[in-house]
């Protein structure tokens, strides 16, 4: 594999990656996990086996961030990778020196193998991908029997210059980039968790039980979760409560795109971008059916093919500016940080990922149990919401850095009065004051 | 699995209460069960930042003494700058010297750099004017060339490291070409260290593009991309 490496050793950050080493902290980490929970306790050598097996198909993630005198990159980290028993801080910053310089970590605890994984390095599909790869490798250590029926990446294939390519440089539009400008969002306050922790409940209920749902309403999946985010947070902070400064500010739920579904790419690096619903929440007998029909409205415009490439043209463009591109980098960090604050942060009242549905082999399906998913909460945007789907699974993942938990509890209590059938876990960070 | 009797949830755990409502849930506990997420254990707070601050705040003290005595026992000079760039030196080597994990190769280009230009503050501003270019003349070019051979040195030994180093040493090498250039001007007036050092630099840059020639343009490359 020596010949893969040295031909590509180093790696521009793509489009969306420069953005999160200028703006993160060790509050606003801007990591997310995945979990995949198997039938048998982990064995954490045959784990690090496979992860360093793995790493020999990813040389994309191999790497560390350097500095550089415009921009970042990620360059060739020669250091080994270690597996690390699962730390309860959920989405920590990954340091450089406890990670040696990766900008992911592989963790380990009772059934569950967790990824956690910078944002500079690449999106939930890129972390799938790895993911797959490292269970698949792991299981073959293991003994099983088991085949990757071309949905796993393996090392039988050799890397491309496809899955580390920037494909937001290739499908960006010169032409259709215009700025639309937006209003602040409102935020969900509430008592910061000490020492910077952060809380995590889960849920999982039928994946029927939640088409049906969304079926009955006419909706898919995505789009009623979204309407019940915005009815469960008008609920709880806003409705009676409208004439409040704060409340007057429309609530806008981020939602993240993957454009591989619009596109045809195969780039394991950051290549999404998103759908925003909003509404200013300013009468007292907002229904949610009238929030579900606003919000199918959104997505239907949001989801459009000019409009995602208009928003992925203007980042690209931003980029691509003169200006910005011969400003030393750390010059640049500013710029970065201060517009990455008024125009990305502030604007969304919380952020919800729909990873989708994750596809296994079917001779590895009996040796996996369930898969989960989450983001990183911050100081502003602090609730975040992530789902995926394994067979009959359905996860719905929230993490939080405040205390209270109101919006868990109304969004939850919506399915179980439905008569739903729920299943709850949680990281009880409150309990460990 | 307990239960939730008020959000009517089935909760995965061995602790009291839920996480939703913090009422107590019904059920009882499962001894063999270990918990889906492991318990918190408050940060142990290293000694490392401790020392940090201790190092610090015995720095900016003894500056602000320093400082102190010396305006109020004026006598026309303030020589307080030559025991406080010594003490900014000392703190640091202790800071990016010792206690950082940086790359050694960063640390000798940084502290090299420190101390020529501490050491020029104190030849300009306290050497009598005839004895004045100590300095310029001798100290900063040979502490680059040190400087540029321990570098070397270091790449040659750990080749697996070159990469890294690399960049380090063109810096020092560019300035390098300062004492030579300041001797053009009439500034640096004592010429063989500065054109030691300038040789040296030349030579090491030579023997680099002429047997590593892809690893200084790749990292050149990388530098400066934009
Ligand atoms: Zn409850």
């Amino acid at each position: 594999m020596e010949h893969i490496r040295i031909a590509n050793d180093w790696y521009r950050l793509d489009n969306a990656a420069k953005i999160f080493p200028a703006i993160s902290t060790k509050k606003e980490t801007n990591t997310f996990r995945v979990r995949v929970d198997l039938v048998d306790t982990i064995d954490m050598a045959l784990l690090q086996q496979a992860v360093n097996l793995v790493l020999e198909r990813y040389p994309m993630f191999k790497v560390r961030l350097k500095s550089g005198l415009f921009w970042n990159y990620l360059d060739y980290n020669e250091r080994p990778f270690i597996v690390l028993p699962l730390p309860q801080r959920v989405c920590g910053s990954l340091s450089p020196k406890e990670h040696n310089g990766y900008l992911f970590q592989i963790y380990y605890w009772k059934k569950s193998i967790v990824l956690e994984m910078f944002h500079s390095l690449a999106d939930g599909s890129g972390a799938f991908a790895l993911i797959k790869s490292l269970v698949y490798e792991y299981l073959l250590l293991k003994g099983l029997k088991i085949t990757p029926d071309n949905l796993i990446l393996t090392r039988d294939s050799l890397p491309t210059v496809e899955e580390y390519e920037d494909s937001n440089l290739t499908y960006y539009d010169p032409h259709n980039h215009k700025h639309v400008p937006e209003k602040r969002a409102f935020l969900i306050k509430g008592t910061p968790i000490s020492d910077g922790n952060i809380g995590l409940i889960s849920a999982t209920i039928a994946t029927k039980d939640m088409m049906d749902l969304a079926r009955a309403n006419e909706a898919s999946v995505t789009e009623y979760l979204t309407a019940l985010m915005l009815y469960t947070i008008y609920i709880t902070h806003i409705q009676y409560r409208e004439h409040l400064k704060e409340n007057k500010k429309p609530v806008k739920i981020f939602v993240p795109v993957n454009l591989r579904k619009q596109f045809p790419s195969k780039s394991l690096r950051n290549f999404t971008n998103f759908v925003k619903s909003g509404m200013v929440m300013n009468r007292s007998d907002i229904s949610f059916d009238e929030i579900l029909a606003e919000t199918k409205k959104q997505f239907a415009y949001g989801l459009q093919k000019s409009e995602l490439i208009r928003k992925m043209s203007e980042n690209v463009s931003f980029e691509k500016n003169i200006f910005l591109r011969a400003t030393p980098y750390f010059l640049k960090k500013f710029v970065l940080k201060i517009g990455y604050n008024m125009m990305g942060l502030l604007l969304n009242t919380l952020s919800f990922s729909n990873l989708g549905k994750i596809d296994f082999p079917e001779s590895m399906q009996p040796h996996i149990d369930k898969i989960s998913v989450g983001v990183y909460s911050g100081r502003f945007n602090t609730v975040n919401f992530g789902v995926v789907t394994y067979k009959d699974q359905f996860s719905m993942t929230f993490t939080r850095s405040i205390v209270e938990t109101t919006i868990e509890r109304e969004f939850f209590r919506h399915f179980t009065s439905k008569g739903i059938h729920m299943t709850l876990e949680s990281n009880y960070v409150e309990e460990y004051r | 699995m307990k239960y939730c009797d008020k959000c009517h949830v089935d909760v995965q755990t061995n602790q009291k209460y839920c996480p939703l409502c913090h009422q107590v849930l019904q059920g009882d506990n499962d001894e063999t069960w270990i918990e889906l997420y492991p318990k918190f254990i408050p940060l142990r707070r290293e000694v490392l930042p401790l020392t940090k601050k201790i190092i610090l705040f015995i720095t900016i003290v003894a500056i602000a003494v320093l400082l102190a005595i010396n305006l109020t026992a004026w006598e026309g000079k303030l020589w307080s700058l030559i025991p406080i760039g010594s003490i900014l030196y000392v703190f640091m080597i202790v800071r990016y010297g010792v206690l950082s994990r940086q790359n050694i190769a960063f640390k000798l280009a940084l502290l090299t750099t420190a101390l020529i230009l501490i050491l020029n503050m104190i030849d300009q501003q306290f050497t009598e004017p005839e004895a004045r270019g100590w300095a310029i003349n001798y100290v900063t070019p040979l502490a680059l060339l040190s400087c540029n051979v321990a570098i070397s040195a270091i790449i040659w030994i750990r080749r697996i490291n070159f990469r890294d180093y690399i960049f380090y040493l063109l810096t020092i090498m560019v300035f390098s070409l300062v004492p030579i250039i300041l001797c053009l001007f009439n500034i640096v007036t004592v010429v063989w260290p500065s054109l030691a050092a300038f040789g040296l630099a030349i030579f090491i840059l030579l023997i680099i593009v002429f047997f590593f020639p892809k690893s200084i343009k790749d990292e050149i490359k990388k530098r400066f991309h934009f």
